[in-house]
């Protein structure tokens, strides 16, 4: 036995002495990849700007069920826990966005991909760098748009340990500063990315221009609206504010941008002969000919669930929450009638009587097509099946209409036809509408889309070319160019409107345009801002249809022997669950900057009113 | 064995006194109270509006204390004992004064009035009932010689609470004839959802171009029956 331990030490002892050879010390980690096996990868370099794309920022948008609650579009009518969308002011630190994480990341990035990145052909490196001065760029655009002026910082920080940190505290630029760097940044860039063209989810050259028209538009409209209040919102280091004669510059730089993007291979998806059901097709079925720049989801790697939290009431394939968005009324009358008249809804006559309709979706007959491609009302169908809404029966006694409603969705009348239908609304009811209006735009239509099982792969837009148009429109208009008419009636035209509807422009004919062209994506909180009219549209009065989102229920008419009988009839609400009107403060044109921020950095100037 | 258990049991109830030592701290105890005053007089605001916010020193992660004001113009907020710094947010209808803050020692209840320049001050104002109408008189005084007027607005409510957010009636004061200093008036019809209720209440509330609050009137009861 001893022997054999003997013969064992011996053998361990021979096999240490191959531990001489330097190199098995020096193997390449199976776990850790190195800076240059990265930067000289382009595969590796590709799943690096996943993930920056990933963290591309928005306040409303990627379907953020809950943000697009939080504005006069739509009231949260989900669980109740959060109800607070629902009873809440702006606060000062509302949208706040300071991510020097990302940026500092970029600029990582971008540091060493030239430094290391040397097995790269040169069109390969400058496409990356490319796609990473646009994110850098976007992402200081977001920042921009919420804060006002921020640091500009372009390259690492990095602390010499010297006990000295000024190096490190940039003070903020000023607000034009860094529009002015965003456009220098894509001007230089959009030709490198010539490369992703036809991609529609990495950045393009097109899309490095729709970022410059959107930016521009932005900076110009501050420019101009800022300086027409009657107190502009200032700083005295113009780190908040821009000065008003920068405002045609910017303008016409917007304008040049929109024109590049409309010249190029884009074109209004315009294929169903249905307009309303071409709208909601237009982002639900991935066209590449409209959508400029998304973030596209697969079905098994990366999904989402906006259509479980949203799919309306009767159509839910999962046993929890649906149907959290509920359009508001203002909203649906902000859509025009086709014949060019304002989209009030005609539910009382001018002596305060109801007006009764045969059909539920009488009322919103020859409404413009978008109506139907963004929310789900009365009498409409989704999935190819009719939706069951109904609010309840008005009952006519001693002279007027009792409105009455189920306790439980879907009961019968005592006359054995339908009480509130299964898919309500119900007012102060959890997974139910409760304005009356359900949500279609980007809801899924795909089977088992709202099971959390499978989830929904429709995309996010991030700029598509409707939005362009209506940008071009704006700054054409302001620039006093004739143009500007031709481009919102080409998008009305694709909404269902008689070519060449609208004869005359105003501002505000372009701002409801917006609105209903581009409800749910992310726009109106930051147009309404830019406009410098935000705190008068949600001004926090109570009695403010704007302001409060209010709701339009149904009800079916029992009035035996009258010719009204079965008819519809349409009143006028204010959900219970809503509790407080929108209010915006001017301290909200600005976010708050984090205390801990302004503790690290004495340079940084506060915002006004914080 | 039974020593070993009862040494379990002794530590084990070591421990859980001592858990108690640091779970319950006291409750804050004392009130700082007061409110915000020009030249002596409280000022009207929003309820939920403007806010002041209270500082300490000496702790690593600062962040303020916010106070929360009533509509006349009070305050008040349960403190531990300390140093404070109270500073006035410029969210208001007041001159921005963050430089200059107010220190607080509070070693026992204090009732502190926080001096404030508004750019506009509302006074002499009386309201009275004529048939279906009130009419307001006041004066509106100048205080920031640099400021601006924005708006005049007489408000009528059915609430105690009564503002630019919470209100029934809002009737606009044409601000171009105003002359400061001087008697000025607003009328206002009651509106049929008023009329039948034994009494409301109207305030008039003023707004300076830089400001982004109103200062108002004190408000006012008025008797419909």
């Amino acid at each position: 036995m001893k022997k054999f331990y003997l013969a064992f030490a011996m053998l361990i002892g021979l096999t240490m002495n191959s531990c001489k050879h330097d190199d098995w010390f020096y193997r390449d980690s199976k776990t850790t990849i190195t800076d240059e096996q990265l930067w000289n990868d382009p595969n590796l370099i590709v799943s690096l700007l996943a993930n920056y794309y990933n963290r591309l920022p928005s306040l409303h948008g990627v379907f953020n069920t809950g943000g697009m609650t939080e504005i006069d579009d739509a009231m949260w009518s989900g669980t109740r826990d959060q109800n607070g969308r629902n009873d809440f002011q702006y606060g000062n630190d509302y949208g706040r966005y300071w991510d020097y994480g990302l940026i500092r990341d970029l600029n990582l990035s971008l540091e060493n991909i030239n430094a290391l990145g040397g097995k790269l052909t040169p069109a390969q490196k400058s496409l990356f760098v490319a796609e990473m001065r646009f994110i850098r760029a976007f992402v200081y655009f977001e920042m921009v748009k919420r804060m006002g002026g921020v640091p500009l910082v372009t390259k690492q920080l990095i602390y010499d340990f010297s006990g000295d940190p000024t190096p490190l505290q940039v003070p903020r630029a000023k607000e034009s500063e860094v529009y002015d760097f965003i456009y220098k940044e894509l001007e230089e860039i959009k030709a490198d990315l010539a490369a992703n063209n036809g991609i529609a989810t990495r950045a393009n050259r097109y899309t490095a221009l729709s970022l410059e028209s959107r930016a521009m538009l932005y900076a110009a409209s501050i420019a101009k609206y800022n300086s027409l209040m009657a107190a502009p919102i200032s700083t005295s280091g113009g780190e908040v504010g821009i000065p008003a004669s920068m405002a045609t510059d910017y303008y016409n730089k917007s304008l040049t941008a929109s024109k590049e993007v409309i010249a190029g291979p884009y074109a209004l998806y315009n294929t169903n002969p249905d307009k309303g059901a071409n709208f909601y097709d237009m982002l639900n079925k991935k066209p590449v000919s409209e959508v400029i720049f998304a973030k596209d989801f697969a079905l098994g790697t990366k999904v989402h669930r906006f259509t479980y939290d949203n799919i309306i009431k009767s159509m839910t394939e999962d046993n929890e929450a649906s149907s959290a968005i509920s359009p508001s009324l203002s909203l649906v009358e902000s859509f025009d009638y086709l014949d060019g008249s304002r989209g009030t809804l005609k539910d009382k006559d001018a002596n305060g009587n109801y007006i009764t309709y045969t059909n539920p979706a009488d009322i919103f007959a020859n409404k413009d097509g978008r109506l139907f491609g963004t929310v789900i009302y009365p009498g409409t169908t989704f999935k190819n099946n009719p939706v069951r809404m109904q609010a309840g029966v008005a009952v006519y006694t001693n002279g007027s209409y009792q409105l009455t409603t189920s306790t439980v969705l879907g009961g019968n009348y005592t006359d054995g036809q339908v009480w509130t239908g299964f898919d309500g609304p119900k007012d102060d009811a959890v997974d139910v509408s409760n304005t009356g209006f359900y949500l279609r735009k980007m809801v899924s239509d795909a089977p088992a889309a709202s099971t959390r099982g499978t989830s929904a792969v429709n995309w996010w837009p991030w700029f598509r070319l409707g939005e362009i148009y209506l940008n071009a429109a704006e700054a054409a208009f302001e620039l006093g160019r004739p143009e500007a008419l031709g481009y919102v009636n080409t998008v009305r035209a694709r909404a269902g409107f008689p070519a060449n509807s609208l004869s005359a422009l105003t501002n505000n004919v372009i701002r409801n345009e917006r609105r209903v062209e581009l409800a749910f994506e992310d726009h109106r909180y930051f147009d309404l801002k830019r406009w410098r009219i935000a705190h008068l549209v949600w001004d926090g009065t109570e009695t403010d249809p704007n302001a409060v989102v209010m709701g339009l229920y149904s009800y079916r008419v029992v009035r035996p022997g009258h010719p009204d009988n079965g008819k519809y009839i349409y009143a006028r609400i204010r959900p219970t669950r809503f509790r407080r009107a929108r209010m915006f403060r001017m301290a909200n044109y600005y976010s708050s900057i984090a205390q801990d921020v302004l503790d690290n950095n004495p340079k940084i100037v506060r915002n006004p009113f914080h | 064995m039974k020593t070993k258990f009862l040494t379990i049991i002794a530590a084990a109830s070591l421990f859980l006194a001592s858990c108690s030592k640091y779970d319950n701290f006291d409750a804050p105890e004392l009130t700082l109270s007061g409110k915000v005053v020009y030249q002596g007089k409280a000022l009207g605001v929003r309820n939920n509006g403007p806010q002041l916010e209270l500082w300490q020193d000496g702790y690593p992660l600062k962040s303020p204390i916010y106070v929360y004001m009533n509509q006349d113009g009070s305050f008040s907020s349960k403190l531990f004992a300390g140093q404070y710094k109270l500073t006035r947010r410029p969210d208001a209808p007041w001159l921005q004064q963050s430089t200059d803050t107010i220190r607080v020692n509070l070693t026992e209840n204090t009732t502190i009035d926080v001096p404030v320049t508004p750019y506009f001050t509302i006074t002499n104002e009386t309201f009275t009932k004529s048939g279906s109408n009130i009419n307001a008189s006041f004066v509106v005084n100048k205080v920031v010689q640099t400021a601006n007027l924005e708006l005049v607005r007489l408000y009528l409510g059915k609430s105690v609470l009564t503002d630019q957010v919470l209100r029934d009636v809002r009737v606009d004061g044409n601000v171009s004839s105003l002359v400061f200093g001087a008697q000025t008036s607003l009328s206002a019809d009651i509106p049929d959802n008023l009329k039948n209720l034994d009494f409301i209440y109207a305030r008039i509330g003023v707004k300076a171009t830089v400001a982004s609050e109103y200062v108002y009137s004190p408000v006012q009861k008025i008797a419909l029956k």
